[in-house]
């Protein structure tokens, strides 16, 4: 989908820096700080809420927080009657 | 930002690094470990790709029950409309229990009883289903990288390098910025295992964009049934949560049991017939539908919950948490997802062009075997994740069988012609965004009644948006490589659409998934034939294929 309001909450004091959400996201919202050894959630609006980051975080750091109302399904609902 | 430009070869350049893509190389390794092979993938092998983000199901077939004649009859009477491939899905039917060892072997994790049987549950009158572990693509990669394959993430394949009818390698980007290099890389044989086309729609399929079907297209391989991409979802319209097996309980607003006669055994799974009444009632102010399991309320057909899948129960339990925040979610729309796979390969899995093999969801269709329905599952549940192991074997046995020479050597002017092409966007002072081409294009082809329940003078209505879609395309602009990434999916999408309703259009009748209100009937007079499409000198010209059919068992009746 496209222009969503997707969030995605983060506790970077929870994060030991594994990686697994970086490389668990497929469509490429979670971007690798290797500096700060964190993930930088750089386009959000891109996430496609598959929970797959959320799922592989060990610490419970990450939280997927949908809003289905923003996704736009397309179908001519003005035109029914 | 200075692009760093790197060459590299091998012998077996596989792009995608999904659960396709993977199988291939490790087949291909095991077969001739010599082989030297390389996996590109446009985000984290092993992570990315659509097989891990389902319901982690496998088609199964008792074969002690059943004979592989047995489902191929049903399949093509019931499902296909007689355009599938019989020898292709015979063949799937019959090495079911061998692809299912070879994972095993490889270390899948496909939960069993204490007899150490599988835990089956039927889907239909010849199939079951049974489970599979959602880290299958992760053991995969194991085994991949054990074997020698090398693997590039975050790299994604722009365009193939061919002449004259023979594959000479790939032209490929890095998507992050600290990398930032364009590689070129020769390869005597390369593999497309990059999915179907999803136009970005549906969560689950969203990693399918169209990219390598895109990128053949170009290379001038042939397309073959893209007008079979319009696989549509029934969505709860509060979570927008996939609805599984509830085609069979959809009432309208004068709560009537709009799909009553969808009760036979053998139509209990998602079909385009279910759009339709979505649709006709919709559109006779009878709408809207809501799912009614009946006064136990309980889905029929609930996942079993004997099945033992650490990594997949977490990643439900996730999403379920989501979900269940919705109260009395029974509403459903229908959502796009498409699973176009249209291109056109033979029984090894290689396309119209010399060494390029295209497998998995970028070439179910291309391939013939399922006939008139879109990619995995079709009806099949189960076949989406053994269909590309499937092609997969297939795919990587041959290459690892081939004699091959040296690819002819890409020249440094190719490479800067294909350099300058990939960058224009990024190197573009104003123009338009991605996304605004790829909302016209979901706009062409999400609504039910343009992609579905096709007719004429609605399908000229949607593709007045792919034309306007087509020309901003001219024009992208990307701000980084992400958005870059993101123009270059944009232009396999309008692709995409435009094969979709130019075939379309030409396919007079309706069969399998395939539905036209202006033809309802099937007619084997004059449609036992493919559509191809192929692109001749920056043309897309279309041609027919007649159907093979009198070769195989099973025979479609004369008259309709």
């Amino acid at each position: 989908m496209i222009y969503t309001n997707h969030k995605i909450e983060f506790d970077p004091e929870k994060c030991v820096g594994c990686q697994l959400c970086y490389k668990a996201c497929f469509v490429d919202v979670i971007r690798w700080d290797s500096e700060a050894k964190k993930p930088i959630f750089k386009y959000v609006e891109d996430c496609e809420h598959c929970f797959y980051c959320q799922s592989v975080c060990k610490k419970d750091a990450i939280k997927v927080i949908p809003d289905p109302s923003s996704e736009r399904l397309h179908q001519h609902f003005e035109r029914y009657a | 930002m200075d692009l760093n430009k790197k060459n590299l070869s091998c012998d077996l350049l596989i792009a995608g690094g999904g659960i396709g893509g993977l199988v291939a190389a490790v087949e291909a390794k095991e077969n001739n470990p010599d082989l030297d092979v390389i996996i590109v993938e446009k985000q984290v092998t092993g992570y990315g790709g659509k097989a891990n983000k389902g319901g982690g199901v496998l088609q199964y077939f008792q074969l002690d029950k059943i004979t592989p004649m047995d489902f191929l009859k049903f399949h093509v009477n019931e499902i296909g409309g007689y355009l599938g491939d019989q020898e292709l899905m015979l063949k799937y039917v019959e090495m079911n229990h061998e692809l299912l060892d070879k994972m095993d072997k490889w270390g899948i994790v496909m939960p069993r009883n204490e007899e150490g049987n599988y835990f089956m549950m039927p889907t239909g009158p010849f199939t079951c289903m049974i489970s599979v572990d959602l880290d299958l693509c992760i053991k995969m990669r194991r085994q991949a990288e054990k074997l020698g394959v090398r693997i590039l993430d975050k790299v994604t394949v722009t365009d193939f390098a061919v002449k004259d009818g023979v594959i000479r390698g790939a032209f490929a980007y890095s998507i992050l910025e600290e990398d930032n290099t364009f590689y070129t890389i020769s390869a005597s044989q390369v593999v497309i295992a990059t999915g179907s086309q999803n136009y970005r729609v549906g969560a689950m399929w969203s990693s399918g964009r169209g990219d390598g079907i895109a990128a053949a297209y170009r290379a001038g391989a042939e397309m073959r049934n893209p007008e079979f991409g319009n696989f549509s979802q029934l969505i709860r319209t509060g979570s927008h949560g996939e609805v599984v097996f509830g085609e069979n309980f959809m009432y309208n607003a004068k709560n009537e049991h709009v799909t009553k006669n969808f009760t036979d055994h053998r139509m209990t799974d998602i079909s385009s017939l279910a759009i339709r009444e979505w649709y006709v009632n919709m559109i006779n102010g009878t709408g809207p539908i809501h799912l009614d399991y009946g006064p136990d309320k309980r889905d029929v057909r609930a996942v079993n919950q004997d099945w033992q899948r650490p990594y997949g129960q977490r990643f439900r339990e996730c999403r379920q948490e989501f979900t269940n925040k919705f109260d009395n979610d029974l509403e459903v729309v229908p959502l796009l997802i498409g699973e176009q796979s249209c291109i056109k390969v033979d029984h090894d899995m290689q396309t119209t062009i010399k060494g390029l093999y295209a497998i998995g969801d970028a070439s179910y269709c291309g391939s013939c075997a399922p006939g008139a329905v879109p990619a995995p599952p079709a009806r099949n549940r189960g076949s989406g994740i053994l269909n590309a192991v499937f092609a997969g074997v297939l795919c990587g046995r041959a290459a690892a069988a081939a004699k091959t020479t040296a690819p002819a050597a890409i020249t440094e002017e190719e490479t800067d012609a294909c350099i300058e092409t990939t960058y224009a966007p990024l190197k573009r002072e104003e123009g338009c965004k991605a996304k605004e081409v790829i909302e016209l294009i979901q706009q062409a082809m999400c609504p039910s009644e343009y992609s579905v329940y096709m007719k004429l003078d609605r399908m000229e209505e949607a593709e007045k948006l792919v034309k306007q879609a087509r020309e901003l395309s001219a024009n992208l602009k990307a701000d980084d490589l992400h958005d870059l990434l993101a123009c270059h999916e944009a232009e396999a999408m309008v692709l995409s659409a435009e094969m979709h309703y130019l075939a379309s259009k030409e396919r007079k009748e309706s069969r399998g998934w395939f539905l036209r209100e202006d033809y309802p009937e099937m007619d084997n007079e004059n449609w036992l034939k493919y559509i191809i499409i192929k692109n001749v000198d920056g043309k897309m010209t279309l041609s027919t294929e007649d159907v093979p059919y009198e070769k195989w068992p099973i025979q479609p009746p004369k008259k309709a």
